[in-house]
């Protein structure tokens, strides 16, 4: 269960390590999250043609080794700035929410 | 059925589409291979991870944005393919939606050009009449004011920008092909700036020619087609009007015919004439900035002073208004025209409910197929769309049928309709308008009664129906048709009421009194024009050997003259002097016909007391009158009329007496919906004065078929005059008839309405109740086999038919006795809750509904226990 704009996110970073096809993506997020983010296919495959269209992101045909068509997606310029954005937000947020996790000591308190 | 439709590179991105997640596949399912899975394993295991192909796919698809019109090209053709596989429910609903959208587009196509579009005049809306007139029935139609006091008006007025006065009636035309009357204008200046109408060729008439002597004349595009062939060289040709030579310099763009059905302009002024006053119509054009109200308030000022000024013209009892030209002209068909709306969009609701029920049932039968549907990834949202669009798509074939529908529908309008019943009959067509209309009900008709069924369908307890396990329709949606056939039959009873008041109300006109015997009468009228006619003496010639030709004729047995018959919506009328010097009430009036001695037989006019006109009453004899029993009544109450004497001129000498010489019945004459005139009656040949010998109307009793005598007469009147043209010979029947065809009109056309709603309620009805008997099959088998008899299982079909009907006739009754207060000022001596037609409607529609269960209830009794049975 993700957040759909937690997914884009999570997406785009995944494809800033070469372009990458959408069962690829949806293993190496789930390898890199220690098995604990599953994305459905429902929820990828709409996701992967809607940042295309924003064009964040770019799809070429490659063929397999055993001669299958594959769509691969790759990272645009746009999507990069776009990435470099959603992480800036994200380092905003996540320091946010540590800090509510985690409140100073005030005086007072024992 | 294919549709043929644009598929731009769709089908490409679908294969697209199916690579990318069959190649996502046999990675997941390579991967688990390498991990030691069996390939089978590996498949089912990845088939499981993957989850739903379709939904995948149809989530994906989502993503591609301008989808919903790809989708919606997909739902159309998935409608279309749906609905070839299921051609009856197809056929019938599209049949009944175009029944109810034709009959609506027919009724708005008549609407919209009478009612809707704008007049073709310039700013039409600052455009007024201006009225101040008797308050009297023979005024009543047309607003209007004295010549005299509009000359005054017309100078003083500020808060119009200008006015013209104008008078139509008709003229022999000649010079221009056949001689023939023909509809023409008197009109005063600046008469087509005020309306802001320009000649499209020629011009108006200068303002040196704004007076009678000017012998020109504009003619109509109409005139100018038929009898110019559209020459235009027609410009300084000339006509003749009344043996008038007249110069043509301008013909009106096409559709010009104010005031309505003018065909010929020419000019004329009003002088001061204390002794022609007359009635005119006015139209203003409002000052910029001016409100009727304003103008209203400055036409009383004015009225009061010029009453102060000139007692002599004083209207008594008057009605002063400023009326819209678009009420004048409209006015009096607006309420029957919306009337007959609302009407319609009835039979639009039984027809939506009717499909709304077909839909209801069918999704009952679909249930398998849209289960399935939802099974391999088609959301509930989707689902709905899609039966949602399939309705719209039946309601747009139907809209389609709809419109060739309302073009034969309007026709048939136009010919049922009485000849000037409507108003701007030109205008009335097919338009943008009428289309977008037309599209957006079908849009309404199909979302708003599509909606409740494809919710329904949908509904997520579906997995059940793919067990395959047979189980009836849930309550609520039996209840939810039950409640759509009520609706339909108290619609049905409301237009059912509204025709059968107007029916009684017609059949009750018909039986009036009119005063006259009407049968066996031929009737003709001709105005006799003062070129050839110049003198009083000349005129009353012509009568007498009209009449003694006519009595000649095979199969004529008596004929008469009068100035103006009964029903002709004109008449000399006055007042009258007593000769023991009492007044008469103000704005007492009496008809004044001028009658030959025979009138009175010819028309059946019973005289109560005294004697008729013989012919001894001549010129030279002593002058007398016959009156009517109201005016006998009125002033003589102690019956004691005959030998009393009346004159008809102010301060009048001792040889103005006229002796009472006989009392006749009252008549009708101008609505039959009136109460009779009181009228005096002068024998024809002592009157002296020209305006009422000009126009005569003649009556020939006939001893047979009165129309076997109407081509002599033609030939007849040829001897006397062969350039007399003559106005239709027509019966005294027929007569009555147009006066009563603007009821018999409205009375026809709700009946229709009613019929029509009666039968696709009928029809509704029919639908559920079959469908409920096929529907229960099993429990009627049951009851068959339990010793249930056929008379007993058929009774229990048609209680149930009472139990769907009675509801809605009782909501329809209490529906009818509010609505139809709207139809009170059509009705003649008929309450609008008239209990006679509320009951009798009840039953009809009673015996509608169970004449609609006959066949289902036949069904019902012959259901064999053991089919039904072993059905499962």
């Amino acid at each position: 269960m993700l957040l759909q704009g937690t997914l884009d996110f999570i997406v785009l970073q995944t494809l800033r390590w070469g372009p990458r096809h959408g069962y690829g993506i949806a293993q190496m997020i789930r390898a890199s999250s220690n098995d604990m983010l599953r994305v459905d296919t429902g929820s990828l495959y709409p996701a992967l043609h809607r940042l295309e269209k924003k064009k964040w992101i770019s799809a070429d045909w490659e063929v397999s080794e055993n001669r299958q068509r594959v769509r691969v997606y790759k990272l645009t310029a746009a999507g990069r700035k776009q990435l470099a954005l959603e992480r800036t937000r994200w380092e905003q947020l996540s320091q946010a929410i540590a800090g509510v996790m985690q409140p100073p000591l005030t005086e007072g308190e024992t | 059925m294919r549709v043929p439709w644009p598929r731009r590179g769709r089908s490409e991105r679908d294969a697209d589409l199916d690579d990318e997640i069959r190649a996502h596949f046999a990675m997941a399912v390579a991967d688990r291979v390498a991990r030691g899975e069996s390939p089978d394993a590996a498949a089912a295991a990845a088939r499981r991870e993957f989850g739903n192909v379709g939904y995948v796919k149809e989530l994906t698809r989502e993503s591609w944005g301008g989808v919903w019109l790809d989708r919606l090209r997909q739902d159309v053709h998935y409608a279309f393919r749906a609905l070839a596989r299921s051609p009856g429910f197809a056929a019938a609903a599209i049949l009944t939606f175009a029944l109810g959208i034709g009959v609506n587009t027919a009724m708005f196509t008549v609407l919209n050009g009478v009612l809707l579009r704008p007049l073709p005049f310039k700013d039409p809306d600052r455009l007024y009449l201006v009225s101040h007139r008797p308050d009297n029935a023979m005024f009543a139609r047309e607003a209007s004011m004295l010549d005299r006091q509009y000359v005054e008006y017309r100078r003083q007025t500020r808060t119009f920008e200008a006015t013209t006065s104008y008078n139509t009636f008709p003229t022999t035309l000649t010079g221009a092909g056949e001689p023939a009357r023909i509809a023409t204008t008197a009109v005063t200046a600046g008469f087509f700036d005020v309306l802001g109408v320009r000649p499209s060729l020629g011009r108006a008439f200068g303002p040196d020619e704004s007076h009678a002597g000017a012998k020109v004349v504009i003619i109509s595009d109409a005139v100018w087609r038929d009898r110019f062939s559209s020459d235009r060289a027609v410009i300084g040709r000339s006509l003749s009007l009344d043996g008038e030579r007249r110069t043509i310099v301008g013909v009106m763009p096409p559709g010009f015919d104010f005031p309505t059905g003018a065909r010929l302009w020419f000019p004329t002024d009003y002088e001061f004439n204390p002794h022609r006053m007359a009635m005119r119509p006015v139209l203003g054009r409002l000052a910029a900035g001016v409100t009727p109200r304003q103008a209203r308030a400055e036409l009383v000022a004015f009225v009061q002073s010029a009453d102060a000024e000139r007692p002599a013209e004083r209207v008594e009892r008057a009605v002063t208004e400023v009326i819209p030209l678009r009420q004048q002209i409209v006015g009096n068909v607006r309420r029957s025209l919306l009337l007959f709306a609302g009407a319609v969009s009835f039979v639009l609701l039984i027809a939506c409910a009717n499909v709304a029920n077909l839909l209801l049932m069918r999704a009952a039968t679909r249930q398998r197929e849209i289960s399935v549907r939802a099974a391999i990834g088609a959301g509930r949202q989707r689902l709905i769309r899609q039966l949602l669009t399939e309705s719209v798509v039946l309601a747009f074939l139907g809209g389609l049928l709809g419109l060739v529908i309302a073009a034969g529908g309007v026709r048939a309008l136009l010919a049922l309709a009485p000849v000037d019943l409507l108003p701007r009959v030109s205008e009335i067509r097919l338009d943008g308008t009428v289309l977008g209309l037309t599209a957006l009900l079908c849009v309404i008709a199909g979302v708003g009664f599509g909606i409740v069924p494809a919710f329904r369908a949908t509904r997520p307890d579906l997995h059940l129906s793919l067990s395959g396990a047979r189980h009836s329709a849930g309550a609520a949606r039996v209840r939810l048709r039950n409640t759509l056939v009520a609706a339909e039959c108290a619609l049905a009873i409301v237009l059912l009421v509204g025709a059968g008041l107007l029916m009684r109300s017609f059949v009750r006109l018909r039986s009036v009194n009119l005063g006259f015997r009407p049968d066996n009468i031929v009737t003709f009228m001709v105005d006799l024009s003062d070129d050839r006619y110049p003198t009083v003496a000349s005129m009353h010639e012509f009568r007498a050997r009209t009449n003694q030709a006519l009595a000649r004729l095979p199969g004529v047995s008596a004929v008469a003259a009068v100035n103006w018959r009964p029903l002709s919506w004109n008449a000399t009328i006055g007042d009258f002097e007593l000769s023991d010097g009492r007044k008469l009430p103000p704005n007492y009036m009496a008809l004044k016909p001028a009658v030959t001695p025979d009138y009175f037989r010819v028309m059946g006019i019973r005289i109560r007391e005294g004697r008729a006109f013989t012919d001894r009453d001549e010129a030279a004899a002593p002058r007398v009158v016959v009156v009517s029993r109201l005016v006998a009544d009125r002033f003589w109450p102690n019956g004691d009329a005959i030998g009393q004497r009346i004159a008809m001129v102010d301060k009048p000498k001792p040889e103005d007496w006229m002796t009472i010489v006989g009392i006749a019945d009252d008549i009708v004459q101008f609505d039959v919906k009136d109460a009779p005139t009181p009228a005096v009656y002068l024998p024809l040949p002592q009157v002296e004065s020209k305006s009422w010998l000009n126009h005569l109307s003649f009556a020939a009793l006939t001893d047979g078929d009165p129309t076997r005598v109407e081509r002599a007469i033609r030939q007849v009147l040829q001897t006397v005059d062969p350039l007399q043209p003559l106005e239709s010979v027509t019966t005294m029947q027929a007569v009555v008839s147009q006066a009563v065809a603007e009821p018999l009109f409205q009375t026809r056309l709700l009946g229709v309405f009613a019929v029509l709603a009666v039968l696709l309620s009928a029809v509704g009805i029919y639908g559920v109740l079959a469908y409920a008997v096929a529907e229960r099959t099993h429990e009627i088998g049951i009851r068959v086999a339990l010793g249930a008899r056929p008379e007993q299982v058929a009774a229990m079909v048609v209680q149930r038919t009472l139990a769907l009907a009675v509801p809605g006739i009782v909501i329809g009754l209490a529906a009818a006795s509010w609505v139809t207060r709207l139809l009170a000022k059509l009705l003649f001596e008929v309450s609008p809750t008239d209990p006679w037609t509320f009951g009798l409607v009840a039953v009809v529609l009673g015996g509608v509904a169970i004449a609609a269960s006959v066949i289902p209830a036949r069904r019902a009794s012959r259901v064999d226990p053991m089919v039904a049975l072993r059905a499962d």
